[in-house]
Parts: C-alpha cells; structure tokens; sequence
C-alpha cells in the first residue's frame, strides 16, 4: 500500500525496533512500580530487606533509562515522514487507499491550485480598474481607502421613508415629469416615471441608488402579464432601445456615493430633457433625423440634443 | 404621426409608384407585406331627405388592413365612428335610410415598408378598373402626438418625396396635444379619396 510513499522518509527496520523498544521500556516502567509496590517483604533481616530493595529498585531504574536511550536512538532513526511532505499534514491525505471511493487529495491540489490563479488574476484585473476608472469609482479613489466601506453601508440602509421623500420632491419640481414609486419587491423602490406624452421610464432602485433603467414609448406596456413592472423587456421601437443605452451611461455618470439624492435629481433632470425628443434637432448637424432617428443623446452638462454619432 | 399625399407627375401612375419605391429601398426601408384601405360611400336615402326637408348628407364606411377587426365610418365633417367589421352587414339592413353609391367605391392598394422607427405606404388609387393616383401614409410609431414628431416628419419624407411632400394636415391643426388614433388616420385617407374623386375627368396621365 503505502510503502512507496513512505519509504523515502522512514526506515522501516528501525520503525519496527522502536515499536519493540517502547514495549521494553513500558515494561521496565512497570517493574518500577511493582518494585516500588511491592515494597520489602520477604527478606529476614531489616537490613536484608532494605539492601534488597534498594538493589532492586536501582536495577530496574538502570533497566528503565536503558531502554529509554535505545528509544531516542531508534527515533532518530525512524525519520519525519509528515514534516518531509511538502504540503505538510494534508499530504498524508494522499496515504488514504480508497482513491477511487474519496479522491480527496486531487481535489484538495486543484482547489489549491485554482485558488491561487484566482487570486493573481484577481490582483491583475485590480491593478488594471484603478488605472481606468470610471466616474464612478473615480470618486470613490478620491476618499481615503479606509473610509469607502464605511460610507456605503450607511447609504444602502437609508430608511424607506427617506427614499420616498426625496422621490416626492423630485416628482414636485417637475410638473410634465410624473414619478410612481412602489415596492414590489420589499424595500427596494422601483419608479415609473412617465414624461409628456413622450416616454415612460423604468427605474429599479437598491436604497437611493439607482441600478438599472429601460426607456419605453408612452403607448407601450410596461407591464408583466401578472401586472408587476416588467424591468425586463426592451422597447419596441429604435429610439427608445437607444435612449435606454444613454441613460444607462448617464447613471455611470452621475455618481457621488455620499450624495445619493443629488445624483437622483441630476438623473432626472437629465432625463426631463427628452420631453423634446422628437421636436428638437440636433445642435451639431441641424438636422432632425440621422439613420432614421432623432437626436437620442442629451449632453451631461448643458442637456443639449445631439445625434449619437454628432456628440463630440 | 401620419400623413399621406397623391403624388403624380407627368409619368404614369405606375411609373412614380416604382419610382417612389425605389428611392424607399435605397434609403434602407425594408419590404413588410401589403395594405389595403377601401371606402364605400352611402346617400341618405331620399325618403328621409323628403321628411327633413335637408340635402342629403353622405357617410363612407371605411376599412384599412392595418386594423382588420374593425369598420370606420365617417360623416364628411362630422365624426367618425370605429365599429366592429360587422357593421358591414349593419348598413345593409339599414339599406332604407343609406344607399350604397357603388360606382363611388374607392381604394388604395400597395406595399408597406418599415424603415427604423417609421412606417410607410405606398398605395395606388383606384376606382373602379382605373388608377386615379398614389397615396403615401407615412408614420412614425414611437410618436403618439402628431403635432410633435411633425418636422421630423416633414424631413424623413422630403427625403425620398422631394418637392412632393405634403403641407400640414387639417386633422392636426385640431388635434393640439392629444394622443393620435387610427381615427385620424382615416378622416385623411377620407379628404385624400374626396380629392382624387373630384379630378375624376382628368385623364390619368395629366393628373396633378
Ligand atoms: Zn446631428
């Protein structure tokens, strides 16, 4: 079985001696006490008996540290088997015999092995990020490393009523803008918010943040068949799969995590600005149409409407 | 959101269709079927003119392939009424107070293309066994109110109509801000055949 695998480290021969060895020495060990048990009987004289004992006493004390000595010498002989095995105490899972039935040990080698590609990869990728950060974590480098984990709980556990109040603000400052909130899902809040007669927009929050939006026409439905929200399905129409893509890089790009109600109000803000999509022409080009559609992009700063392909 | 014009020039009516086409095509409009929008016109039947002392007033019972459960019927200025299309066998029994003018029966006929977000039809007018002229519905689905997407409009069919595109519709000087509906649609396929009726004399090749 497992002799190929020890027999690098141990000497057999020598394993066996010391067996018998510590056999000895437990022996001798019990003619001590017996010794000492037995105490001085049977001698006739007291100081017979006292001679007696003591020379049996120091006989099997000699007998004792005798055996004692060929142990450590034999120990010595034996080897290190775990010590040697360069995964240490887990190579000896590699001793177990039922591969077949528990291939514990290759498993153990790959999890190893994979963990720690993992965690090069994962040190390449980072070093790459920091260097090209998007705005949002672009903020987020500007606080000290320490403070960042700190500041995020506190925004995702804002109370409910909170959320719901800076929502109603939003929905009061813009009268053509009307916002929806719902919770179908506990406490994250989804918005419908519908613009004009323009557009309706879909917006799923976690806490203040928002986390995804789909831009659909004012006569399409926005409704699962069980009446839900559907945060799934895209537009029907060209211009508004494109405005959805627009407003997805507008939530990369409005991001201040200490300030989440300012970013909901510079997104919606943003977003008003499509109550002249199809009545605006392009600010670039003059024109209205471009491939077929509108000026779909808004400018971040000044709002102005530009064709995807004439901004910049 | 719709808007649709009689466009001929000195070719034939065939001629401009292939020509009209052929310029939607190179823009990248994709080919979608066929349509069809006919309309019937009735007289109030002479007994109740008698009655009322009135002149009679004419209602055309419209059907337009893009909503084929329904039946429209429309008054020349007055409203216009969506039934099911069943409202057919309706005027039939109704045939004492409406007369069916069947050599008035007028429809159009052509090819519906899909280009982005828009919708066009080209269609051949015809009455009876000759084509009178060329309609063209133009819409653009994302839009429900006709007055906002109106130069975007104007611009997407200058660009394959030219010269020839259309002035601002009637129905939108009265519709402001409210959604559009298929009714709209109708009333200026209505003006569009009431228009093509009236140069019914012209020869066809010399029709404006
Ligand atoms: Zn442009």
């Amino acid at each position: 079985m497992a002799d190929g695998v020890l027999s690098p480290g141990v000497n057999l021969e020598a394993f066996s001696q010391a067996i018998s060895a510590i056999q000895a020495l437990r022996s001798s060990v019990t003619r001590v006490f017996d010794c000492l048990k037995d105490g001085m009987r049977n001698k006739e004289t007291l100081e017979g008996r006292e001679k007696g004992f003591v020379a049996a006493f120091q006989e099997s004390l000699h007998s004792v540290s005798r055996d004692l000595g060929e142990l450590e010498r034999l120990s010595n002989l034996v080897g290190k088997p775990s010590e040697n095995h360069p995964l240490h105490n887990s190579g000896l899972l590699s001793l177990d015999p039922v591969q077949d039935k528990t291939p514990l040990y290759s498993q153990l080698l790959q999890a190893y092995k994979w963990s720690n590609k993992l965690q090069y990869h994962a040190g390449l990728a980072s070093g790459l990020l920091n260097q090209q950060s998007l705005k949002r974590s672009a903020n987020q480098m500007g606080v000290s490393a320490k403070r960042r984990p700190k500041a995020q709980p506190t925004t995702l556990v804002l109370p409910p009523q909170y959320v719901d109040d800076v929502i109603n603000r939003i929905d009061r400052m813009f009268p053509e803008m009307s916002i929806q909130l719902s919770r179908p899902n506990g406490t994250s809040a989804m918005l419908l918010v519908t613009l004009g007669k323009v557009l309706k927009v879909i917006v799923v929050m976690r806490s203040l943040f928002i986390d995804r939006t789909i831009v659909k026409g004012y006569n399409e439905n926005v409704y699962t068949e069980d009446g839900k929200l559907d945060i799934w399905s895209k537009s029907n129409y060209q211009v508004f799969q494109k405005v959805t893509d627009h407003a997805t890089t507008a939530l990369l790009h409005y991001q201040l995590p200490q300030m989440p109600d300012v970013v909901v109000r510079s997104f919606m803000t943003w977003l008003r600005s499509y109550i002249k999509l199809f009545q605006a022409p392009c600010q670039r080009c003059g024109k209205f149409l471009q491939d077929g559609l509108p000026p779909t992009w808004r400018d971040f700063r000044t709002l102005e409407a530009f064709h995807d392909t004439c901004r910049q | 959101n719709v808007s649709q014009v009689p466009v001929a020039e000195g070719k034939s009516v065939q001629q401009t269709v292939e020509l009209l086409t052929r310029k939607l095509e190179v823009l990248g409009a994709e080919k979608q079927g066929t349509f069809c929008v006919d309309c019937e016109t009735y007289h109030t039947a002479a007994a109740t003119i008698g009655t009322q002392g009135q002149t009679g007033k004419l209602m055309y019972v419209m059907h337009n392939s893009e909503y084929p459960l329904s039946c429209f019927a429309l008054f020349e200025s007055g409203p216009c009424l969506i039934a099911d299309a069943n409202f057919d066998i309706l005027m039939v029994k109704l045939k004492g107070f409406f007369q069916n003018a069947k050599a008035n029966k007028i429809e159009t006929r052509g090819t519906r293309y899909q280009y982005c977000d828009f919708l066009v039809k080209v269609g051949t007018v015809t009455m009876g066994p000759s084509a009178r002229g060329i309609s063209v519905e133009v819409e653009y689905c994302p839009c429900v109110i006709a007055n906002d997407c109106w130069s975007l409009l104007m611009e997407f069919m200058q660009s394959f109509m030219g010269s020839h595109a259309p002035g601002l519709p009637s129905v939108f000087g009265t519709k402001h801000d409210s959604i559009y509906s298929p009714s709209d649609t109708m009333v200026q396929y209505m003006e569009l055949f009431n228009k093509i009726r009236k140069q019914q004399q012209v020869p066809v090749a010399g029709m404006r």
